[in-house]
């Protein structure tokens, strides 16, 4: 989607803030929310595709100047009100009005801690023989996808060249679909010159991450 | 149960934004008791959360790996091959770090990671992202003006060092092994992680300097 969260390139923003402070938390509430986020109860959609897809669904103005963990926290009730396990009245009221049977319930301490220590691996089987290996030139859909895409749109309509190919990997446009559907991925390497108007004599480099159906031959 | 309305979310994300207290502080507190009520959360789990974060799981790890490859050559070919397997062997594996792909600083070449389309972060190696690398700031013009924000952080390349910038858009995630210092041959391997910033690690840093360490 054309969303305010596709920033890659993006200009009119300025210096990097905070750049002296590497803490992750800076508040209470921060620390708190990022705890709430990871160890919630869940729907039976829940996926990190469609977390990050609901983020991007937050009102525009709040997604560009609302805090991050804020952002978490809202996001966590979009989709539990979404989901059916929250009402909007519920969150007018402050006030529970019924206890749900969610998909997944609240993690325990023990859950949690064997969780972090699990590194979860989202290569999956694709049918077909990948269509492009290293060193072959390709081109990125113009149009991108009307859901959640990671088809950055600075890239779209450009041309790269092909670095490395990883095998069959979830898609997420489908996930956010509710469908499970994979694709071979590829890190696709593009030259500083195929991307932007003023790095006309750049050597640098840019690598994206990309799934087969953004790309065609080129 | 959820159908994947993406209409439906926005509609419900317009609401929110004026039925949930705007302070950032009141919005979380008032969520935390409104699920904690429905049965959604365990307090023991958050807190179980906070703690891992605030006590094993942060950039002293990813430290330790680039001390381990500056020191055993063996090592590092696995981690430039397989990241993630490479991290386990020092029990680091976990939370984001499922398809790690460590990339070489050269003195030809500069690495940097962003995530222009959210915050995707090589959790169990580095914790918690500093919130600039999560900035739009950052995420807009890392892609488009590296050698510029490189020099906000103080990093100055010459016009020949190429800069590779590493957008994180699948569930890959990028480790920058900076440079080992030169003049340390006698320092071992848990020296040498003590010089290791995590700055380093996502690229922001180039240079890992003895004297601005040890001030």
């Amino acid at each position: 989607m054309d969303g305010v969260h596709d920033l890659g390139g993006r200009e009119g923003f300025g210096l990097v803030p905070n750049k002296e402070d590497g803490e992750p938390f800076h508040a209470e509430w921060e620390t708190r929310a990022f705890g709430i986020v990871q160890s919630s109860a869940l729907g039976s959609g829940w996926s990190i595709d469609w977390f990050r897809h609901c983020r991007e669904l937050i009102v525009p103005t709040d997604y560009l100047t609302r805090p991050y963990f804020d952002q978490w926290i809202t996001t966590l009730a979009a989709q539990l009100v979404d989901e059916g396990y929250l009402t909007l009245q519920e969150v007018r009221s402050g006030k529970s009005s019924f206890i749900p049977q969610p998909a997944y319930a609240a993690d325990t301490a023990e859950a949690s801690r064997k969780y972090v220590k699990v590194p979860k691996s989202y290569a999956r089987e694709v049918g077909t023989a990948a269509l492009f290996s290293s060193g072959d030139s390709v081109r990125c859909s113009a149009l991108g996808s009307p859901g959640h895409t990671r088809l950055p749109g600075y890239v779209r309509g450009r041309r790269g060249v092909v670095h490395a190919h990883h095998g069959g990997h979830g898609l997420p446009d489908a996930s956010t679909r509710g469908s499970t559907e994979a694709e071979h991925l590829y890190t696709v390497r593009f030259e500083a010159s195929e991307l932007w108007p003023e790095a006309e004599d750049a050597v640098d480099q840019v690598f994206v991450d990309l799934w087969e159906s953004y790309l065609e031959p080129a | 149960m959820t159908d994947f309305d993406t209409k439906k979310l926005s509609n419900i994300h317009h609401e929110l934004h004026s039925d949930l207290p705007s302070e950032p502080a009141l919005r979380t507190k008032a969520l935390e008791s409104l699920l904690t009520e429905k049965k959604l959360l365990d307090a023991a789990a958050i807190d179980a959360w906070i703690e891992m974060y605030r006590d094993e799981i942060g950039p002293k790890r990813g430290a330790a790996v680039i001390a381990r490859a500056w020191t055993d050559p063996a090592f590092k070919e696995r981690l430039l091959a397989d990241g993630t397997s490479a991290i386990a062997e020092l029990g680091f594996a976990g939370h984001g770090t499922g398809h790690l792909q460590a990339v070489e600083n050269t003195p030809q070449v500069h690495n940097l990671v962003v995530c222009t389309l959210c915050s995707c972060y090589p959790f169990s190696l580095l914790g918690v992202s500093p919130a600039w690398y999560k900035s739009n700031e950052y995420r807009a013009r890392a892609v488009r003006d590296p050698r510029g924000v490189l020099k906000e952080f103080g990093v100055e390349l010459d016009a020949g060092t190429q800069v590779r910038v590493w957008d994180s858009t699948s569930e890959r995630r990028y480790l920058v092994v900076p440079q080992r210092p030169t003049g340390l041959d006698a320092w071992d391997e848990n020296a040498l992680a003590q010089l290791v910033r995590r700055n380093s690690m996502i690229g922001t840093q180039r240079d890992l300097h003895l004297s601005r360490e040890m001030s």
